[in-house]
């Protein structure tokens, strides 16, 4: 379980990017978290692994009040937290390989990881990984030659070389076409469903949220303004989230 | 500059910011929110009325008498240019301003008539001097590179030939070769004996090599982003930066005069000149690169629990070792250049042997080293600049296989074994001896204690800053004649400007060429013509300047015009302009900008460059640098060295601040 309790940031520029949020999320949960543009997801995602750190209140995650851990033990946290990224955040000039295995690295000494040194069993694990995600061709060619929705699929396969229990994912589809967008949405669900990780997404298109989301929360200008099951988002909530001018789009 | 068209802000007072203006020049713009115009007048007034002033005292620059009282007529100018700059002041308040030329044409005037002078400029001596210049051509393309033999009457190479290139020398066999049982011992065996080029080769390769290994470590000290996530690591980056900045405003050339004194005269010297001052040069390129980085990986790595070194190895290098290289690249091609005059100051190479033909006065053999350096330059041009564009391009090989570790490839083990071959014998033709490191001359302690005891006697300081002019003046000129004489050639040079025809493509490869050859040697490898042309002095300096400035704008030039979108020219054409109103309208708009910004750039390189021309006869503060050495007057040494450090320092600072406006 996850629980945010009254968090705020404010950034030193005086943006107040989250305003008192608090909000839990059950093991096992799809929570999608949605909002205009501006509205504070990318910060909430990042105040939960820390980072970005929060102004005030208090993250618990299973018995591990993350806000209180030193900066010493955050790697300790991390590690089982994986995240994924709109721009992907690939090292384009490395390896495919290389990429999936810097997910280990919050597990590995960083004296063996200086020269390269990963075990074989990690790399028998990243190659699984990538055979997941269906790219284990690829495994020595360089990240950039990929494509946009390849090298996201990168992305979860690095995430899970975390083992993670939990994964943030920042807009994961906003840079990929709709058909790739469901193809990357479908392997987190899986992961979900098959592996019981909690997903935390912040996503853009509203049919996305009823397709895949067991849960939403939505914030506007740094408030938690609606919380429930994605079906409850009527015209009047989506009116309250996107602002009286805003209207549905749909997604394929 | 920042954009006029802005709210309509009514709440600044014109008549103010004009008052404010007239008081201090510059101040009503500040006032006026218009920060960096404002400071740039300011800058501009002071200058110029520090030199109007100093002209007069110091060289009856534009004295005139006037009604009894004698004055210099560049204060009407500057008179001009202060109305200039309150008529701004009202201007800009109501979101106009003067035009910005009249200021500039002003601000010339008196900046080019001071130069002018102070450089002791005397072009009837370029005609003077004529019959002078065609004896010393005529030599010039008769370089002393091939003899007969008396005996058999054979062409063979001339002994001078062989102190450039090297020449095989019978020795005793060397004990390896005996003990293997290939020669007996004492048996007497040809060797090659190396010649100053490739000690001049070896002296740039080392100085690359060790300084891309300090500036790498360096580099990471100076780049915020890394030092601004380690506790106390701001005032590390400030104080790197500041270091780096101040060894690289020195030349190497300099440095190599402190060195000496360190380890004594030689090749040993030279690199570890070179070196320093590359280090400085590739640490602060390599900083900004470690700035300009993708930070999403760096997030993303970090988010996986990776800690600081896990990050910098996994998300930091891979994207900095690419560029990195390039830059060492580049690097190696400005090391080498500097390798061939880094004798003039005892640094060893070839420089020391040109130092000598000069002073000799044998022009055929000073010919036959100026032709050798420029055909090594060019090649390791070539090289350095095609090897750093592929890699900057990312052309580099893709394996699409499990890559196999270097000492399973015979490729990777040979290339090893063939570099630390390289290494070794450079090592071993530069006599570099690390010993000689922590054996300083006894007198090392106290040569630098007199050196960071600044001299700040007044008769010294007058003298220093009068050089210092001097210097900065000559850069001036040099930069100027350069860029003028570059703008007609650039455009020949410009491969999408010239033409399909079989002449106009002659005439694009010879000024290619021409930029190339005249580009591959330095600046004070000229000098010794131009002292023969017009005499030794600042104009000689100058000039030698001026032809390595017109090489390297030239060429930029040409770059700069082949890179042009040539739709607009297309557009233009279509209308029925002529070709040079075509030029006029759709070239000249996309290349006046970068024109300014790179010749600024190279008046802050000239104006480094213009330090050392006199350790040539060029004039300015070089001699006054060597002469103070020779005499061992090391704390008036420092005193030169710290207002080259402020000078070249704040030019750098300038210049990049410009530049970045007009981008």
């Amino acid at each position: 379980m996850l629980q945010v309790e009254h968090l705020y940031k404010t950034y030193p520029n005086g943006t107040q990017a989250l305003k008192d949020v608090s909000f839990e999320v059950k093991d096992g949960e799809f929570l999608a978290v949605i909002g205009l543009s501006g509205s504070g997801k990318s910060t909430l995602l990042r105040c939960i692994n820390r980072l970005i750190e929060p102004t005030s209140g208090r993250i618990v995650w299973n018995d591990i009040d993350i806000t209180a851990t030193p900066a010493s033990e955050m790697r300790k946290v991390r590690r089982q937290i994986g995240m994924i990224f709109q721009q992907f955040n690939l090292v384009k000039r490395s390896s495919v390989l290389t990429n999936v295995l810097s997910g280990r690295l919050g597990y590995v000494s960083p004296w063996q990881s200086l020269v390269n040194y990963f075990s074989a069993a990690d790399k028998q694990r990243a190659l699984a990984n990538l055979e997941q995600v269906g790219l284990s061709e690829k495994a020595y060619v360089r990240a950039d030659s990929l494509s946009g929705g390849q090298q996201q699929r990168v992305g979860i396969a690095r995430a899970l070389m975390q083992e993670p229990k939990l994964i943030l994912a920042d807009e994961p589809v906003a840079s990929l076409d709709p058909v790739l967008a469901h193809s990357i949405l479908k392997y987190l669900e899986q992961l979900n469903k098959e592996r019981g990780i909690t997903v935390l997404c912040s996503l853009h298109f509203l049919d996305l949220v009823h397709r895949y989301a067991t849960k939403a929360i939505a914030l506007k200008d740094g408030q938690l303004v609606f919380q429930g099951l994605p079906k409850e988002i009527d015209d009047a909530q989506f009116k309250a989230i996107y602002g009286q001018e805003a209207e549905r789009v749909s997604i394929v | 500059m920042e954009s006029s068209a802005t709210l309509p802000v009514q709440t600044k007072n014109a008549s103010l910011a004009a008052l404010l203006s007239l008081v201090v020049p510059g101040a009503g713009q500040i006032y006026a929110d218009k920060l960096w115009r404002g400071i740039t007048i300011l800058v501009s007034a002071v200058v110029l009325a520090f030199l109007t002033n100093w002209g007069l005292d110091n060289g009856h620059i534009g004295e005139i008498e006037l009604g009894g009282f004698t004055t210099s007529w560049l204060w009407f100018p500057l008179l001009l240019f202060v109305l200039w700059n309150v008529v701004d002041a009202h201007r800009v308040v109501g979101g106009e301003s003067s035009p910005t030329w009249i200021g500039l044409v002003l601000a010339a005037i008196v900046l080019y008539y001071l130069a002018w002078n102070v450089t002791d400029i005397r072009p009837q001596r370029l005609i003077t001097g004529f019959q002078d210049l065609h004896g010393i051509l005529t030599e010039l393309v008769h370089p002393d590179l091939i003899t007969t033999d008396p005996a058999t009457g054979a062409t063979i190479p001339s002994d001078n030939f062989g102190d450039i290139f090297g020449r095989l020398v019978d020795t005793p066999a060397p004990g390896w070769m005996v003990s293997l049982g290939l020669a007996a011992p004492a048996q007497m065996i040809p060797t090659y004996k190396p010649g100053t080029l490739l000690e001049t080769i070896a002296i740039g390769l080392l100085a690359t090599l060790f300084s891309t290994i300090f500036a790498i470590p360096v580099s990471f000290f100076a780049a915020h982003n890394i030092m601004s996530r380690v506790p106390g690591g701001s005032i590390v980056y400030y104080i790197a930066r500041t270091v780096l900045n101040v060894v690289r405003a020195v030349d190497p050339l300099i440095w190599g005069l402190i060195v000496i004194v360190w380890v004594g005269l030689g090749s040993f010297t030279g690199i570890i000149a070179l070196t320093i001052h590359s280090v400085a040069a590739l640490g602060k390129l390599y900083s900004e690169e470690i700035e300009h980085i993708d930070m999403g990986p760096v997030e993303a790595v970090t988010a996986t629990g990776a800690n600081l070194v896990q990050t910098i190895r996994y998300a930091v290098i891979p994207q900095i070792v690419p560029p990195f290289l390039a830059y060492t690249l580049l690097r190696w091609d400005i090391n080498m250049r500097t390798a061939t005059v880094v004798g003039f100051v005892g640094g060893g190479g070839i420089g020391f042997f040109v130092l000598q033909t000069i002073q000799k006065g044998l022009y055929n053999q000073y010919a036959a080293a100026l032709w050798a350096v420029a055909v090594v330059i060019i090649i390791v041009d070539y090289i350095s600049g095609t090897l750093s564009e592929r890699i900057r391009k990312g052309e580099t090989r893709i394996e699409e296989t499990k890559p196999q570790p270097f000492y399973r490839s015979p490729r990777k083990l040979l290339l090893l074994a063939l570099g630390l071959a390289g290494f070794y014998y450079c090592a071993y033709i530069t006599k570099i001896d690390l010993r000689m490191l922590f054996e300083p001359a006894p007198t090392f302690a106290n040569v630098v204690k007199a050196f960071i005891t600044i001299d700040t006697e007044p008769i010294i300081l007058n003298a220093v800053v009068k050089q210092m002019i001097i210097t900065v003046f000559q850069a001036l000129l040099a930069t100027t004649l350069g860029a003028l004489v570059a703008i007609p050639f650039s455009f020949l040079a410009a491969r999408n400007l010239t033409g399909r025809s079989q002449l106009s493509i002659w005439i694009y490869y010879l000024a290619r060429s021409l930029f190339d050859v005249l580009r591959s040697i330095e600046a004070l490898l000229y000098v010794a013509i131009f002292v023969f042309w017009v005499g030794i002095g600042a104009f000689a300096g100058t000039l030698a300047l001026a032809i390595t400035s017109f090489a390297l704008i030239g060429k930029l030039y040409a770059d700069q015009i082949e890179n042009i979108d040539m739709g607009p020219m297309e557009a233009i054409t279509a209308t029925g302009a002529t070709r040079l109103q075509a030029i006029m309208y759709a070239i000249l708009p996309q290349i006046v900008p970068p024109f300014v910004s790179y010749t600024i750039y190279q008046w802050d390189i000239n104006v480094r460059m213009a330090t050392i021309i006199g350790f040539a006869g060029g004039g300015g503060i070089g001699l006054l640098l060597n002469t103070y050495f020779g005499q061992l007057q090391y704390h008036r040494a420092g005193t030169i060295v710290a207002i080259i450090v402020i000078v070249v320092a704040a030019m750098d600072f300038a210049s990049a601040k410009i530049r970045e406006q007009m981008v």
